[in-house]
């Protein structure tokens, strides 16, 4: 491959990055990666996993060469990683570590700018970059000129993911990235991180020992067993519906089935319509469609048509005919349930609803249909 | 200058060779000695002063700043101006001089002591109270013994000190190794000034390694690895 | 005090004082340039670490007079023995200091900068550094304080600084050329102390509001 080439790959964006019978050993004989065939494909985000010492870690630092393999051949698209020179190669991949590792001698926004600086951008090229990466992580503007110091721990690993995608590399390695911060912003910050790999679309490899963040967060997952080898490379359904050995079993743990209603949306189903009723309509009236469609209660819409409450059939009952339903002390749902919520989700909202269903709304917050138990357990089956 | 180099060497062993310089009131004994017992006195009577302020200040919590300043100010004075201040006000005298190595000798023990004093870890200052010790008992039996590296420490840097200092003191009378270097100097005697700072250095890495052997010894077996100075 | 005797000789004052500070200020920019390398080897091999400190430790501990004395048949009464002995001194504390800084940085740090791709040198000089520089500022204050009150004793092998007026005083038995010189030494450690910390300050922003 000519030079030429090379820098035009370098430029396409995103390449696969593929393990060719790669070894690691160190020289206290030491095994962390044993002859590792592995193909993570483009644009995917592809999420290492495995118990401690499994080696996870170390395959992931050998992509931008932290590490050097022992032996094979690592190659990102066409060319072997061993042929780049260490620095121009670390350059032009993202990294994201679990402790942010913020350089505490600079401000937010020079930390941001770091390798924009390192590529010799010039300063209106690098401060407008920052702009917009503040933006893009979520940061107040107004940080740009604090110090890591002074930051909270979930704010500075939005600052290292900032800084990872500085020069908008087609690579992101992240090295159990929300590992360190607390169980709530963990959430958030996945949460966020799925919209923004939606929208940037990069390759991505990802470290963690927590198979549930594995789950979420993977296109793919490799887990990998003790002596640095991959136990099994699939989707996160493939991984639950057809595991394959029982080390992977074990590693996915028990409530597997749960797991798999986690990976599947809300509009990936045929809602049923389910019984409603307008805030403004009359006790009578209500009773009648609750008798005609044999059902234990109603769901009440206001006049955006957004759910507004849950009426069950002994509150109508001892109600007076011509009362307004919204005059009646109507039971709100503790979660309100979008399209693009998991399955699991929605199970952990019908737990704790009122009646037997809970409704679902668009993205504007409009009705669409109700989800209950039935059509769940379904689909675990 | 080859040549006058190997007549100097030359010089200094036909020096250190002549038996009349190891018997006798003017001998390398009789100076030796003269001058650890200067080291000696000063260093003992300056921690007798520097110990207890720098261990009650620690234990109480209290004076911090003028215990952790005192070093920084003691570096700053020149010992050796000290030195002749105090001959032209008071003239020569064996005690004058012994007062002025003492002055020098305290800063370095009370920051140290302080300094150990404060590190004890507040949870064993709090365990070994709700143990039910008396104020006496946590101080001998919890917070000396984990101080003892860092008390040592300052007492090694006052020694050592006081070593150079009271060799600078023969500049203006006091005996020991110094007037070697100061009586050759002033005759032009470059084997004479060579064997006294021969000596001297010496004599002050033997009393270093001898004190750092002490702290050592002084040090409870579970802190050892982790001594060094408050400096 | 004897004003007359400050007021007809504040030539001789002007010099001594001029090269209190020439001995310092180089004794100090040696010793760093001794020390700074030395500090790289021995972070770059660990077992380099205990030797050097051993070997500058003994050499901290050789009282001044008797090592300024030791360099003699080398260099004889000249401003290189005052200067070379000085510079020895410097590099116990310059070494410990640099030392603990450089490795006081957080692996995560390091590991941050070579992960975005820093060259070894750019990490040094970028990274490593100027986080370092609390810890290498607070060894080179302690280092000229020292030096400052030391560069007196040179006066007894023909240099001194302000130390010479030490030697006018004790020679004439008059203690105002003493007071002028102690006087102006402790000044001078002072004032170049004072001068580090701000300099510190102004070359550390992002410290304020930690620590002290």
């Amino acid at each position: 491959m000519t030079r030429r080439d090379a820098t035009k790959e370098e430029e396409q964006g995103s390449s696969a990055i593929v393990f060719e019978g790669v070894s690691k050993r160190y020289p206290d004989g030491t095994v962390a990666v044993e002859h590792l065939d592995l193909t993570l494909p483009a644009g995917e985000l592809t999420v290492l996993v495995g118990p401690s010492g499994c080696g996870k870690t170390t395959t992931l630092r050998m992509i931008n060469r932290l590490e050097n393999p022992s032996e094979g051949r690592l190659m990102i698209g066409e060319q072997d990683v061993m042929r780049i020179d260490a620095t121009r190669l670390r350059r032009r991949i993202g990294y994201v570590m679990q402790h942010s590792g913020l350089f505490p001698h600079h401000t937010i926004a020079d930390n941001i700018a770091t390798v924009p600086r390192l590529l010799g951008w010039n300063k209106k090229r690098r401060r407008e970059r920052v702009d917009e990466l503040i933006e893009l992580v979520g940061l107040e503007p107004s940080l740009a000129s604090r110090y890591p110091h002074q930051l909270s721990g979930g704010q500075q690993q939005r600052v290292g993911l900032a800084r990872a995608l500085a020069a908008d590399p087609p690579i992101l390695l992240m090295d159990e990235p929300f590992a360190a911060v607390d169980p709530i912003v963990r959430h958030r910050l996945q949460q966020e991180f799925l919209d923004l790999q939606r929208r940037v679309q990069k390759t991505i490899v990802m470290v963690t020992h927590d198979i549930d963040e594995a789950m979420k967060l993977g296109d793919r997952v490799a887990i990998f067993e003790p002596g640095g080898a991959v136990a099994q490379f699939d989707t996160p359904s493939r991984l639950l519906a057809a595991p394959a050995s029982d080390f992977v079993i074990d590693f996915i743990g028990a409530d597997r089935e749960l797991r798999r209603l986690a990976l599947k949306r809300l509009d990936s189903l045929t809602l049923d319509s389910g019984l409603t009723a307008p805030f403004d309509e009359v006790v009578s009236r209500a009773r009648s469609y609750l008798q005609q469609a044999g059902s234990g209660g109603i769901v009440v819409l206001d006049s955006d048509h957004a759910p507004l409450g849950w009426l069950g059939w002994e509150q109508l009952k001892r109600a007076g005919d011509a009362t307004r339903l919204d005059a009646l002390d109507l039971q709100p749902w503790r979660h309100r349930l979008y399209l693009h919520d998991n399955l699991r989700t929605a199970l952990n909202a019908l737990i704790s609803a009122p009646g037997e269903v809970v409704p679902v709304v668009n993205d504007e917050g409009h009705y669409v249909g109700v989800i209950d138990r039935l059509q769940l357990t379904r689909q675990l089956v | 200058m080859n040549d006058a180099f190997s007549e100097l060497l030359a010089g200094v062993i036909r020096w250190f060779g002549d038996p009349a310089h190891w018997s006798g009131a003017g001998s390398i004994p009789a100076h030796t000695l003269k001058h650890v017992f200067y080291m000696l006195i000063s260093t003992v009577i300056g921690a007798l002063i520097a110990l207890p302020i720098g261990i009650g200040l620690g234990h109480s919590g209290r004076g911090g700043l003028l215990a952790i300043n005192i070093t920084n100010i003691g570096r700053a004075v020149p010992s050796f101006g000290v030195i002749i201040f105090v001959f032209l006000l008071v003239g020569y005298g064996l005690v004058p001089v012994i007062v002025a190595l003492v002055a020098l000798a305290i800063p370095p023990m009370v920051t140290n002591s302080y300094v150990g004093m404060r590190e004890v870890d507040p949870a064993v200052r709090q365990a070994s109270k709700a143990l039910g010790m008396t104020g006496w008992q946590r101080l001998t039996r919890v917070e000396l013994p984990i101080a003892m590296p860092l008390i040592m420490a300052g007492v090694r840097t006052s020694a050592v000190q006081v070593m150079s200092t009271a060799t600078l003191a023969a500049y203006v009378g006091l005996g020991g190794l110094g007037r070697y270097l100061i009586d050759g100097l002033q005759l032009r005697d470059m084997a004479q000034v060579l064997v006294g700072a021969i000596l001297v250095a010496l004599l002050a890495i033997v009393t270093e390694l001898l004190l750092a052997l002490l702290q050592r010894l002084v040090t409870a077996r579970g802190l050892r690895g982790r001594q060094g100075s408050a400096e | 005090m004897n004003w007359r005797w400050i007021a007809s000789n504040l030539d001789t004052i002007r010099d001594a004082l001029i090269q209190h500070v020439q001995l310092t200020g180089l004794a100090l920019l040696f010793g760093f340039l001794i020390a700074f390398p030395l500090a790289l080897l021995a972070i770059r091999w660990p077992r380099l670490y205990t030797p050097s400190l051993a070997l500058t430790g003994v050499l901290f501990t050789v009282p001044s007079l008797a090592l300024f004395i030791l360099l003699m048949p080398f260099t004889g009464l000249s401003m290189a023995t005052s200067l070379i002995g000085l510079t020895i001194y410097t590099l116990l504390i310059l070494f410990r200091n640099i030392v603990q800084g450089l490795r006081g940085v957080a692996p995560d740090v390091r590991e941050a900068a070579r992960a975005l791709g820093y060259s070894r040198a750019r990490q040094l000089f970028g990274v490593e550094l100027p986080i370092a520089l609390p810890v290498i500022v607070a060894g080179i204050r302690i280092a000229a304080v020292t030096i400052i009150g030391m560069v007196t004793v040179t006066a007894l092998i023909g240099q001194g600084g302000l130390g010479r007026l030490f030697i006018t005083g004790f020679t004439l038995d008059f203690t105002t050329p003493l007071v002028v010189g102690f006087v102006l030494s402790v000044a001078l450690a002072v004032a170049v102390d004072l001068l580090l910390v701000a300099l510190l300050y102004w070359l550390t922003p992002w410290q304020r509001g930690v620590r002290g």
